[in-house]
């Protein structure tokens, strides 16, 4: 009964709705109504570090402690406002904290696993990283059901964090993200979508201080009928600060990839520099992607460029590659491999970089046998 | 090696060759000369096995003949007709039989030890030219079951080759022409001929956009990578000056689809004085 209450009060988006217009949304009170099986997962795509950091293994959101190593995070109530976000508000306000005092920079990364059995789970999470604190968080969505996430980001003077992203296997998964990039702090964010799950990644980054940074972009595979949908919104409030944005869409069968950008100088936030890159590659005619960059600007001096291209792949290339020797499908391969490369190599730390690049290509060769 | 008979094709429906005939054998160089829209470079897609190029009629049959051993033995050396490459092949899948060109995908022509030498070559950003050449080579040895060829191995022949060619190795590790002069990219072409060693290597105004120098660096390699017993080229081009540093066994003059005229080296110098209209009339 309870539980068909819940799904009765989703009121969840439409198409309608310009921020979701790209969007579909309709399979998720089904998938929540599923029971998760709650079976434990055997092998965990756990990353090969240098150095060991803290782990955390969810299950249908809940922390599994014994195959889990905190090392100072926390678990409970999370401070994290949703602030009205149709898929934020739905996260209660458990989840997990990493705080760093001032100077603090762990060796390792922080590695977490979202692991899905079915059923639709929900999870908080802050960083909050005080002046000249460093960290980097890994996260990876595998298994199955509808996970949902809101992450609070709290970055302080020089701050800076690197959140990199997977989401693996099947259901649905959506992140939503509040950040606040303080004075010289820097954030980058770099999502790699390459599993069976739809998608649906909202970003609200604030550069509140001056001299900020953030990068906001990564890589979209899709195939089958899959969806990914991005909403992105990076916010210069303060002078001086500079922003990157870049998306690379790869699209299949009848998969759709969408991605909607928008760079906003607010008034005073002189010498902004901002920089958005959504190119897309269609490898069936049927497939759809979708690219919407958009600037809004209310200062003078600011350097704001923005770049959007889809395209198929280049028959020249194909053929040039198949008069040496290279199949059609190899060639595409490569083709679709190099396209990728320029959003997962701008992750700047090697083990991550090369996880990611192993996952895509993991992907990559299953799109073309 | 090479039997073209009677080869018709069209480019967007519009009859570009109309019954070229033309047949090469093994240890000659064959030039094909003519004016712009000859079918010259139509030849060359045609063979090549370009999506467009639509053969109407005709047939053209390829001898690859037997491969000598491991390409990794025939490093370049620079003593023309070397009478060790003529070394019977052990264990190569390269049939003995002639092959009906026209029935193979493009990858497949060119395992079958086709070379298609590119007026235009082709930039393909993300990919460096040793990933594009390290995938090109394995998988023609595979297409020819023969075992793939080590990172280690590849990179010697891959140095070798570019050291012949003037071609560093930083230029081999950078993205396959993106940024390459006119003259680079060609030398680039002669790098993957030397490296893919073929038997039969079509190549399409391989000397325009070249300077004397780079010419003399082209020519050598064409001399030195093809000039076999077992080995046949077929150079397309405009202007007599290649002809000079590659000394054609045969020249063709094709003018409007068809092989019009045929004659020894003479018969450049000749196309070079009296122009195309008077020969070809």
């Amino acid at each position: 009964m309870l539980r068909q209450a819940a799904h009765d009060g989703w009121d969840l988006p439409s198409s309608r709705d310009e921020a979701w217009r790209w969007s579909d949304l309709s399979a998720l009170p089904g998938i929540a109504s599923q029971r998760p099986a709650g079976t434990l997962p055997d092998a965990l795509p756990w990353l090969e570090c240098a150095n060991d950091g803290p782990r955390l293994l969810f299950v249908d959101g809940a922390l599994v402690a014994g195959r889990s190593r905190l090392d100072g995070i926390a678990i409970g109530p999370v401070e994290a406002e949703a602030a009205g976000h149709p898929l934020g508000r739905l996260v209660p306000g458990d989840g997990w904290t990493l705080r760093l005092g001032r100077g603090h920079a762990p060796a390792a990364p922080v590695q977490i696993v979202h692991f899905g059995t079915g059923g639709a789970n929900h999870l908080a999470a802050r960083v909050a990283l005080e002046e000249d604190a460093q960290a980097s968080v890994v996260e990876t969505y595998v298994g199955e059901g509808w996970s949902n996430r809101l992450t609070d980001i709290a970055l302080a003077k020089g701050a800076r964090l690197m959140l990199a992203r997977r989401t693996g296997s099947a259901g649905f998964v959506s992140l939503t993200d509040r950040a606040s990039v303080g004075e010289g702090a820097s954030l980058v964010v770099a999502n790699l979508a390459a599993g069976t799950a739809d998608t649906r990644l909202d970003g609200l980054i604030r550069l509140a201080g001056e001299g900020a940074y953030a990068e906001a972009g990564g890589a979209l595979l899709a195939r089958g009928r899959q969806r990914h949908d991005v909403n992105l919104v990076v916010r210069h409030e303060r002078p001086g600060g500079t922003s990157r944005q870049v998306w690379r869409s790869v699209a299949d069968d009848r998969a759709t990839c969408s991605v909607a950008a928008r760079v906003e100088v607010a008034p005073g936030a002189q010498k902004t520099d901002g920089e958005q890159s959504l190119k897309g590659l269609l490898l069936s005619r049927a497939a759809t992607i979708n690219a919407k960059p958009e600037l809004e600007i209310f200062a003078d001096d600011v350097k704001c460029a923005h770049g959007a291209t889809v395209g198929e792949l280049d028959r020249n290339a194909l053929f040039y590659m198949a008069s040496r020797g290279i199949s059609e499908a190899e060639g595409k391969a490569l083709l679709t491999r190099a396209f990728v490369a320029d959003a997962i190599d701008r992750i700047g730390e090697e083990d991550v970089r090369r996880a990611f690049g192993a996952h895509a290509e993991q992907w990559l060769g299953r799109a073309h046998g | 090696m090479l039997n073209i008979t009677n080869l018709h094709a069209t480019v967007a429906g519009k009859p570009i060759l109309k019954g070229l005939s033309l047949e090469v054998n093994a240890g000659e160089i064959h030039a094909i000369m003519g004016p712009n829209g000859a079918g010259k470079s139509t030849l060359g897609y045609v063979l090549g096995g370009r999506e467009g190029y639509e053969v109407t009629g005709g047939s053209v049959m390829f001898l690859p003949g037997t491969v000598r051993a491991e390409p990794v033995e025939a490093l370049p050396s620079s003593n023309l007709g070397d009478q060790e490459k003529e070394s019977p092949s052990t264990g190569s899948g390269r049939t003995e039989e002639w092959i009906d060109l026209l029935a193979l995908e493009a990858d497949e022509r060119a395992a079958a030890g086709l070379f298609l030498g590119f007026q235009y070559p082709v930039e393909i950003p993300g990919v460096s030219n040793v990933q594009f050449l390290r995938t090109a080579l394995n998988a023609q040895r595979r297409a020819r079951g023969e075992a793939e060829m080590s990172a280690g191995d590849f990179l010697r022949l891959a140095r070798a080759e570019g050291d012949a060619l003037g071609v560093s190795m930083d230029m081999m590790k950078r993205n396959v022409n993106v940024g390459f002069s006119g003259g680079e990219k060609k030398r680039n072409e002669m790098v993957q001929m030397g490296l893919i060693a073929p038997r039969l290597a079509v190549l399409d105004e391989t000397d325009s956009g070249l300077d004397i120098d780079a010419l003399r660096v082209v020519a050598d390699g064409i001399n030195r990578i093809m000039r076999a017993p077992d080995k046949a080229v077929l150079l397309i081009t405009h202007y007599q000056r290649l002809l000079d540093l590659v000394v054609p066994d045969f020249v063709h003059v094709l003018a409007d689809g068809r092989i019009v005229r045929s004659g020894g080296p003479a018969l450049a110098h000749e196309l070079e004085r009296e122009g195309y209209a008077q020969v070809a009339a």
